[in-house]
């Protein structure tokens, strides 16, 4: 096994170790690893100089800052440029952001970290999460995911930024005969009190061979660039079509190939056969459970893939479909605790301390394809020692060690560039499209060749969101409060199956996956007694993460059931939650979510329901949601007229800790809104004997220009630890529509996509 | 077959299948990859160009239609329409992943260039391609944007007469 590979599985085994309580596993390890990447510096080209792991000066006199995660359209690449300059007084412009190698000095321990199956609170939890930090340090995982990106670096690049300052500043105050105290840092230059100046460039060398010494960092508050923002350096190329895609790789001598996989999961590839003349066609490549035509265009390599005889193994082919999906779900959730891939992930109380009134809904959601609007490709060029892989991934680690096997290579003979994504979402977490891009690519050596998958093969080839059916049942006080919550979700583990794909040989399903809880686990709501439960219902159609992933399904189900509870209890919604908060035995939490509710409130006195069109009901919906260390609340406001539901305006309540750029936080939740919104409306994955029924944008549609509704965002944020922002303005949309939905017309939508029976 | 039309401006010409798609001709032969490929089926509009003036999805476009016309991509846009939608897409920081954009800029262009006069909403109305980041509040602010700066130079450049 590659050292990689071994290093991977080594986390894993490591991981379950400090679970089964042995804290100590590898702490000899973990140290001497720790310190070998602490000191890790960049490379310095001709004219550069090295100011450690994040920094480099560039012979064109800018500071190149490296960054360990994918640019995806959350903006990470310009941020990791703001806070670098705001450190060293310049303009972002001036600071050049670049994809970091791939090394454990950025690997990315907070995606992790947030999957733990408890929280960081209690002796025990805060040893083990201590230890874990230090082991996914050590070993961890390069990646890109779960709203980490900005979490995981900001502050080491400030400290680094920091440091190249202060040698900076040492090696002027040398130069100047002066002291740094003394000195000013004005848009890439140090000035003397006598104005004499000296430029980084100029200072670079002297500076570099100086000892960096820790800065101590103020805490990240607004200061400078951070609160205030700054323009994104990558927006005018990208409208101008300037910006680069793995896609829009074209190599010296490249080829094209186009990838047909087997109609059904499952099935293999028995053989394949091009009929006819068909000059340009380089080859085909038959892989498991696909076929490549290789060409010299992609027209003709797609023109080819139309004319294939082809037959297929179906001897092992999936034969479910949709409702199959929804009934081994049932099962499980009917056979209870006898259940064997059962997870109690949080109880609280006791709920058979059950009296009074007893509510129960069930709630579901379907499959969900990611639909980025770059289809997934890579470009692939294997020799006999290594491998060069263009690849749009938010997993650049994992597609290295997929691509190092698939090309028959050392790990460390692979580079992956990343140039930017054409949309992730998740997507792009897993790897498989690498590995089949470098098979198919192994087929020509010394050849590069681009694999595009067409919409309907990225849509049959895609990991999906999980589908999920949720049993709620609550017990309401004699004040119409719940005194009891039994929570019960059915749904794939997506961990089991990510795991099981990048790791073959590591034994699955060891621990809880927090993700299918996501969204209801630790309620910043107070209910005495509490059983939140996970049923890992496998039917074999491959499952991954998508934006927001488990809060996507589960605070639909949560905050519709809170509505549906305070409508049992005769209150109205938002005094309902505000009850809800006032008997939180979270406070911190349901102090914040307090203050989101404060300003929903306001809004909603201050901005009413505008009045229907002639023909429509219209209603207002509200709900509030803790994705990834933010809170989020939401109001929608929606006119239905006959079955069609038209969401008018959402109002967007945020509070992710500290905004270091507001323009960009806003633009990222009015993005999750139409996200979340085709999914509450239109999305919907089937699958028909095995095989998918969507095929493009046309049976799978996304909310449009036409139909987005009018997003306002209010930022109120407490100052506490910076939270995530790429996926939360995903979850609270589908209930607070579903809300307004009930608000407009009483009918409760309970499974998505939303279909309201006419009236 | 090989047919012969005017890109950006130039006169080129490309060989394939006559129902080939005009979209995989102008990436892979003529190296104009800010025309994306997005679903092959006309539903995206992220392979918009313009033809003879008109948006038109090159995906749905095939070489035998396009013999001697006047195709423009977001390569070849110039011009103070192009630079009015690009500045109001720069400062509404319209794209986030970015890959839509190039469609969407293109589709606005050849839209306002028809009628400069339009408002913002017939605009709007024109453009049906698709953005998965979702980020169409940016792009209504961007349209404004756009207008308003030409309707601005076009006040300015009457008070000059």
């Amino acid at each position: 096994m590659s050292r990689a590979g071994t290093i991977a599985r080594r986390t894993f085994l490591i991981a379950a170790g400090v679970v089964g309580g042995g804290m100590l596993v590898g702490a000899g390890v973990v140290a001497t690893r720790l310190h070998r990447i602490d000191g890790f510096r960049l490379d310095a080209g001709p004219g550069e100089t090295s100011f450690g792991a994040w920094l480099k000066l560039g012979s064109d006199g800018r500071v190149e800052v490296a960054v360990p995660h994918q640019d995806m359209g959350q903006g990470i690449y310009a941020l990791a440029a703001l806070l670098v300059a705001n450190e060293l007084g310049l303009s972002p412009d001036r600071v050049r952001p670049v994809q970091a190698p791939i090394h454990a000095r950025f690997a990315n321990p907070v995606m992790l970290l947030d999957g733990l199956p408890f929280e960081n609170e209690g002796v025990l939890q805060r040893a083990a999460y201590w230890s874990f930090e230090k082991i996914l340090r050590a070993v961890g995982i390069q990646a890109t995911g779960g709203s980490t990106s900005t979490r995981n670096i900001a502050e080491p690049l400030r400290a680094a930024a920091a440091a190249m300052r202060d040698m900076l500043a040492r090696a002027a105050a040398a130069h100047f005969a002066t002291t740094v105290e003394r000195l000013k840092f004005v848009d890439g230059a140090v000035l003397a009190p006598d104005g004499k100046r000296a430029t980084f460039a100029e200072l670079a060398d002297a500076a570099a061979k100086l000892p960096p010494r820790d800065i101590a960092l103020a805490p990240l508050a607004p200061d400078g660039l951070i609160g205030k923002g700054a323009p994104r350096a990558d927006v005018a190329p990208k409208a101008r079509g300037q910006a680069a895609y793995a896609i829009d790789v074209r190599e010296k001598g490249q080829l094209y190939a186009a990838i047909l996989h087997a109609p059904r999961l499952g099935a293999k590839l028995k053989s394949a056969r091009l009929p006819g003349e068909a000059p340009s066609v380089r080859g085909l490549v038959e892989g498991a459970d696909y076929v490549a035509v290789v060409a010299e265009s992609y027209a003709i390599a797609a023109a080819a893939l139309d004319r294939l005889q082809l037959a297929w193994d179906e001897t092992n082919a999936l034969a479910v479909s949709t409702k199959d999906v929804f009934a081994a779900c049932r099962a499980a959730l009917d056979r209870g605790a006898d259940y064997r891939k059962r997870w109690v992930q949080e109880t609280k109380g006791d709920v058979r301390n059950a009296a009074g009134a007893q509510i129960t809904a069930v709630y579901s959601a379907p499959f969900l394809a990611h639909m980025t609007m770059e289809p997934i490709n890579a470009t692939a060029l294997v020799t006999d020692i290594g491998a060069k892989v263009w690849a749009g991934t938010q997993s650049p680690q994992l597609a290295q060690m997929a691509a190092a096997a698939a090309a028959g290579v050392d790990t460390a003979k692979v580079e992956i560039v990343t140039p930017y994504l054409g949309g992730g979402f998740g997507r792009r977490a897993d790897v498989g499209f690498v590995a089949k891009a470098v098979e198919i690519a192994r087929k020509f050596k010394g050849v590069p060749v681009q694999t595009i998958w067409s919409r309907a093969q990225d849509m049959r080839d895609d990991v999906l969101r999980p589908a999920a059916l949720a049993d709620l049942s609550a017990t309401l006080d004699a004040n119409g409060l719940p005194a009891t919550l039994v929570y019960r979700v059915a749904t794939p583990s997506i961990v089991d199956q990510f795991v099981a794909r990048v790791m073959p040989r590591a034994v699955g399903g060891l621990m809880a996956d927090r993700t299918a809880l996501d969204g209801a686990l630790r309620s910043f709501y107070g209910v005495p007694n509490v059983s939140l439960e996970h049923f890992a219902v496998d039917t074999g159609v491959p499952v991954g993460f998508w934006r927001s992933v488990g809060f996507s399904l589960n605070c639909f189900f949560l905050e519709s059931f809170v509505d549906e509870l305070a409508a049992a209890a005769k209150a109205k919604p938002l005094d309902y939650r505000t009850r809800l908060l006032a008997v939180s035995d979270n406070s911190r939490a349901a102090k914040r979510a307090w203050r989101v509710l404060e300003t929903m409130a306001r809004f909603d006195v201050a901005e009413p329901l505008e009045a229907p069109r002639e023909g429509g009901r219209v209603g207002r919906g509200f709900a509030l949601t803790e994705p990834f260390h933010s809170f989020v609340g939401m109001t929608a406001d929606v006119e239905v007229t006959g079955s069609d539901i038209r969401v008018r305006r959402v109002h967007a309540v945020v509070d992710c800790g500290l905004a270091i750029d507001p323009q960009n936080v806003i633009a990222q939740v009015r993005g999750g809104v139409n996200f979340g919104l085709s999914a509450a409306l239109h999305g919907r994955i089937d699958f028909e004997n095995g095989a998918i029924v969507q095929q493009n944008f046309d049976s799978y549609p996304l909310v449009t220009l036409a139909d987005a509704p009018r997003i306002a965002v209010d930022i109120v944020n407490s100052g506490a630890d910076i939270g995530g922002v790429g996926e939360i303005g995903v979850p609270a949309v589908a209930p607070a529509v579903a809300n307004a939905v009930f608000a407009a017309t009483g009918q409760r939508l309970r499974a998505m996509p939303f279909q309201l029976a006419r009236t | 077959m090989t047919v012969e039309f005017n890109l950006n401006g130039r006169k080129v010409a490309a060989v394939g299948a006559p129902q080939s798609p005009l979209l995989w001709a102008l990436r892979d032969e003529l190296g104009m990859v800010g025309v994306k490929f997005g679903c092959g089926a006309g539903l995206c509009g992220a392979c918009t160009v313009i033809v003879d003036g008109a948006q038109t999805r090159a995906c749905q476009t095939s070489l035998a239609d396009i013999a001697g016309k006047n195709i423009a991509t977001i390569e070849g846009l110039s011009g103070p329409v192009f630079e009015a939608v690009v500045a109001g897409w720069t400062r509404a920081q319209a794209p986030q992943c970015g890959y839509c954009q190039p469609g969407f800029v293109t589709a606005a262009t050849s839209v306002i260039a028809a009628d400069q006069n339009a408002t913002p909403e017939s605009v709007l109305a024109q453009l049906t391609n698709i953005c998965r980041c979702g980020t169409y509040d940016a792009i209504r602010d961007a349209v404004g944007l756009a207008l308003e700066t030409l309707r601005a130079d076009a006040r300015k450049a009457g008070g000059a007469k």
